[in-house]
């Protein structure tokens, strides 16, 4: 009797949280004009719109632009910063991560009231460096926490044992460090782009009409006109995600090869 | 051997200095931007520029000394006409008849030749009054907490007591009390649900812990974006939950599920569910197989040792769960604004309201910094709890 | 001799994987049984089973002459001691103690004496308001053993208590719980992989192999006189020879030496193993068999000297008591031992 409570239970809150997100997805390929079941018939006439309408098609270019930007620079500063605070003889280690983590916390309305003033101040309102630069403030955290736990994975013997086999210090970091840390630092930049690709809110607040990105777009489509395109936008990114994830696991399945060999 | 050579600290320095700069550029000093206009109080004294540098003595209740007047009329005569304008028209809103106060007492001022004296009573005989001495004293301070107390209802009377405004006149407590209320009901939905999850997920093995577990992180993979679109989709009149409740014969009409509060509750507990099955799941699953029996072997029935033993030990895990969702749901902003009405706004809509559509930084400021204090309290309790649930951890 | 504890014919599945097979098993009130295998041989289950958290698939479990098979393990009143102490780490040792009180429902006024008292006993009443992890591995398995005396059970289960200490500690907790059995007339049952603690403490000792009991009895039966290769194998070191009947009381080895062995009742022809403890084997002559060897390696283990012996086709291991004669390899000796140290069985 608890037995089956407990699965109908369970069977029931997997559904909640998965139904939605499959629910969306049939609806990209509908050739009606209204994001709604039943589907009269397939095609891919959102998706065509998506490459063919203005806006749409910009703010694809847009997403990419913007994410390979802010990926590239919160990988380089995070992982950086990861090797910084692992090496000992830094003050206040512990205040240094959390002032690193705390962009995820802060609520992104805020940020972006403070952003919108600070990047007119320097003048990068409305510009692609502006917006890269904030998207690059939400991906540090995600960088610094899974280069750092790459890191703390690393058995220091290993470092030890390259440097008695003759490593110079770079080559031991350049032949044992890095490699070892691979996984991490591309978990990193998965996450960064991800974030990147789904910011909405930083976005409001610093971008122009020019950097309109897919998210950005979407938001608005769906406040003002929701038509089958969010539902093939929303593909694209579901898609653009796990791809991104498989690519991950790929580097890290590899990588863990190339350590057992 | 704690000796740290000077190289290799230099070198770690060098490592973190980038990241430092960047953050302080685009994070800490934007924050810093954020809390300082909603405090700096510039226009009334950038158009008073000399009379702000001397009131500050004045003792709030005789007439203000000549010098103070005479900076005054000198700052009359020389701001140019349309900062004057603005500055009195602020003051005007304060205590009214600033302005044909000032319009006179500024006409008087251009009129008098180099050399002479002018006689502020006999310009006009309210100059004798403190209060417009005293409206002009707090309004040339550099820093105000008008912003601060309008972000809580609250205002200065002429006196200078803190009151609360007129009930029309602004909303904002409300607003700050929707907020609680709808981060409440999230976090007692996602508790509701994901403690018995996240503890069936922990009672379980292989296959079916794996399905569990992939269900609440499949969520959290895919786009917060796309999954708020999902529930509008489902939500509508016309969605696939309406259809099939009327397709059952359950309700003759569509229920109202969206641009309400339940669809907002609804929506917002799918999406910030999996921040609470996690940290539950991690601290229940690390609890030791054999408490359960044990209690059983002890005499306990299996409520009472749920009760006694696998609630307990459960808690720090519930506790953190319902901080991290509540924390990240009060300042939530793109789920209520697509599925909710225009009485589900949160406080990051109002904050997004005064920056984006009225250029009003300073009150966008303000809510943005009782924002900012409410999830760093709760961050920092989180990070006391989470510290406190493992002691070895570094 | 009438059973307080008895399993009858008692089966327990897994799916496809039989991990006890068709077992009884007798108990008598006051006894100390060990149950002792290597680990899959059954042994913790069947403690589960009779603590209630698995139901046998077939058979029947009596306590007291009533069968108890429906009852959930909190209506057992059995005391279990558990792998790793299973203490709840968010009471205090005197609340941990207090726990199978409260869920009789003693009354409060009554509980705290009971537990100060409990305590006291072993040496902990200072200890109370710790949390069991500000303990040390001795005290928090006190504290466990004492949780499970507390209400007075008829009946103490105890699976590797012993499991985690180390091996000074481990000798003293023997010493205490021997000493409480006596002194209570607790009826014991205690799961080891550990043959010398099975050894130091128990009454009986029951073997298990793949689900089964391979051999039951005290100390010495299992020990001197092992009923299987398992058996003998498990407890203790022994020589096994391998060899064929040829009449009632002699075995023909393999390197072709006939010797004498109890009446094993084998038919003639049967292949059969016999085994001999190495502090049986000799080396000054006496006993009723004989054998030719050649000492291959001596090595000097402390209080005594273990020789490695080569008698043909056969190995040999022996234990010597150190200050007899001195012994170098290479050296050719003459084997003995008695018939009635032999145990025979098939091979």
């Amino acid at each position: 009797m608890l037995r089956v409570a407990q699965a109908l239970f369970g069977v029931a809150a997997a559904l909640f949280l998965i139904l939605p997100i499959v629910a969306i997805l049939p609806l990209a390929f509908t050739s009606s004009i209204f994001l709604n079941y039943p589907i009269p018939g397939y095609s891919l006439r959102w998706f065509q719109e998506l490459g063919e309408i203005a806006h749409w098609r910009n703010s694809i270019v847009n997403s990419l632009i913007i994410g390979s930007g802010a990926t590239v620079l919160s990988v380089v500063l995070g992982t950086l910063a990861a090797l910084g605070l692992r090496g000992r003889g830094i003050p206040f280690p512990n205040l240094l991560r959390t002032v690193f983590l705390l962009p995820m916390v802060v609520p992104a309305v805020v940020l972006g009231v403070g952003l919108q003033i600070s990047l007119a101040q320097i003048g990068l309102a409305s510009s692609y460096l502006g917006v890269i630069f904030s998207h690059a403030v939400l991906c540090v955290p995600f960088v610094i926490v899974s280069v750092s736990t790459a890191l703390q994975g690393i058995n220091p013997t290993v470092e030890r044992a390259a440097a008695s086999l003759g490593a110079s210090p770079t080559r031991v970091f350049r032949r044992v460090t890095m490699p070892l840390a691979m996984p991490g630092i591309v978990t990193g930049a998965v996450f960064a782009f991800a974030t990147s690709l789904d910011e909405v809110v930083l976005t409001l607040f610093v971008a122009g009409p020019n950097q309109r990105t897919l998210a950005r777009q979407m938001f608005s489509s769906i406040r003002e006109n929701i038509s089958p395109a969010v539902a093939a936008a929303a593909l694209l990114l579901i898609v653009g995600t796990l791809l991104l994830a498989l690519l991950a696991a790929y580097t890290r399945r590899r990588t863990a090869k190339v350590v057992e060999a | 051997m704690n000796a740290v050579s000077a190289r290799q600290r230099g070198r770690a320095a060098l490592l973190i200095a980038p990241l430092v700069i960047f953050l302080g550029v685009f994070f800490l000093w934007p924050l810093w931007l954020m809390v300082d206009v909603s405090i700096r109080n510039d226009a009334i004294g950038g158009a008073f520029p000399r009379t702000a540098e001397l009131i500050g003595s004045w003792d709030g209740e005789a007439m203000p000394d000549a010098e103070i007047q005479a900076a005054l009329v000198e700052d009359l005569r020389e701001t140019p006409q349309s900062t004057l304008g603005a500055a009195v028209r602020t003051l005007n809103s304060q205590v009214s008849g600033f302005r044909t106060l000032m319009g006179r007492t500024a006409n008087a001022a251009r009129d008098l030749e180099d050399g002479q004296t002018l006689d502020l009573v006999e310009v006009d005989d309210r100059w004798a009054e403190p209060r417009f001495w005293q409206a002009i004293q707090t309004s040339v301070a550099p820093y105000t907490d008008r912003n601060l107390l309008a972000a809580l209802d609250l205002e200065r009377s002429d006196t200078g007591e803190i009151e609360r405004m007129a009930a029309s006149a602004s909303a904002n407590r409300l607003i700050i009390w929707r907020t609680f209320a709808i981060a409440g009901s999230v976090t007692v939905l996602c508790a509701l649900i994901g403690l018995p999850y996240a503890m069936l997920a922990a009672s379980v093995t292989g296959w079916k812990r794996n399905a569990l577990l992939l269900a609440v992180l499949l969520p959290l993979w895919t786009s917060l974006l796309v999954r708020t679109a999902a529930w509008f989709i489902l939500l509508q009149n016309e969605g696939i939950i309406n259809k099939t409740l009327i397709g059952l014969g359950w309700i003759d009409g569509p229920l109202p599920l969206i641009f309400n509060r339940l669809g907002v509750v609804i929506a917002m507990t799918h999406v910030l569910l999996p921040f609470m099955v996690l940290p539950i799941f991690s601290v229940v699953s690390a609890i030791p197989k054999n408490l359960m029996p044990a209690a059983a072997s002890l005499g306990a029935r299996p409520l009472r040792a749920f009760w006694r033993v696998l609630l307990p030990l459960s808690m720090p895990g519930l506790l953190a769960g319902s901080l991290l969702v509540f924390m990240v749901a009060i300042g939530y902003y793109i789920t209520p604004a697509l599925v909710g009405g225009p009485n589900d706004q949160m406080i990051s809509s109002v904050i997004a309201f005064y920056a984006l559509q009225t250029a009003n930084w300073g009150m966008a400021g303000a809510l943005g910094i009782l924002l900012l204090a409410v999830t760093t309290v709760l961050y920092l309790v989180y990070g006391r709890l989470s510290r406190g649930g493992a002691p070895t951890g570094a | 001799m009438t059973a307080f504890i008895e399993l009858r014919g008692v089966s327990k599945t897994f799916g496809q994987v039989t991990v006890v097979e068709g077992l009884n098993l007798e108990v008598r009130k006051g006894e100390f049984l060990s149950l002792l295998g290597p680990s899959g041989s059954g042994k913790t289950t069947i403690l589960m089973m009779l603590a209630g958290f698995e139901g046998a698939t077939s058979g029947d479990i009596l306590l007291d002459g009533e069968k108890i098979d429906h009852l959930p393990p909190y209506r057992r009143g059995m005391g279990v001691v558990f792998q790793n102490y299973a203490l709840f780490p968010h009471m205090s040792v005197a609340e941990n103690v207090a726990f199978p009180l409260e869920m009789r429902g003693v009354p409060k006024s009554e509980t705290r004496p009971r537990v100060k008292a409990a305590l006291d006993r072993v040496q902990l009443g200072h200890l109370a308001d710790r949390r069991p992890d500000q303990l040390s591995g001795g005290q928090q398995q006190r504290v466990a053993l004492t949780r499970a005396l507390v209400y007075e059970p008829k009946v103490i289960l105890m699976d590797e208590p012993l499991g985690a200490l180390d091996k000074k500690l481990r000798e003293e907790m023997q010493l205490e719980i021997r000493e409480l059995h006596r002194r209570l007339g607790l009826t014991i049952i205690f799961v080891t992989h550990d043959q010398s603690e099975a050894l130091t403490m128990s009454d009986r000792i029951a073997i298990f192999d793949a689900g089964k009991i391979a051999q039951i009895g005290t100390a010495g039966e299992v020990y001197d006189h092992p009923h299987n290769r398992f058996v003998a194998e498990f407890i203790g070191e022994t020589n096994l020879l391998d060899g064929v009947v040829k009449g009632p009381a002699a075995v023909e080895l393999t390197n072709g030496a006939t010797i004498v062995a109890p009446d094993h009742g084998y038919a003639a022809g049967s292949r059969v193993s016999v085994s001999i403890r190495p502090e049986r084997l000799r080396l000054d002559g006496n006993g009723d068999n004989r054998l030719q060897a050649t000492i291959s390696d001596v090595v000097y283990q402390g209080d005594h000297l273990r020789l490695h012996l080569d008698a043909g086709a056969l190995s040999l291991v022996a234990r010597l008591e150190r200050g007899a004669a001195e012994r170098r390899t290479g050296e050719s000796v003459t084997v003995s031992f008695a018939a009635a140290d032999c145990s025979v069985f098939a091979a």
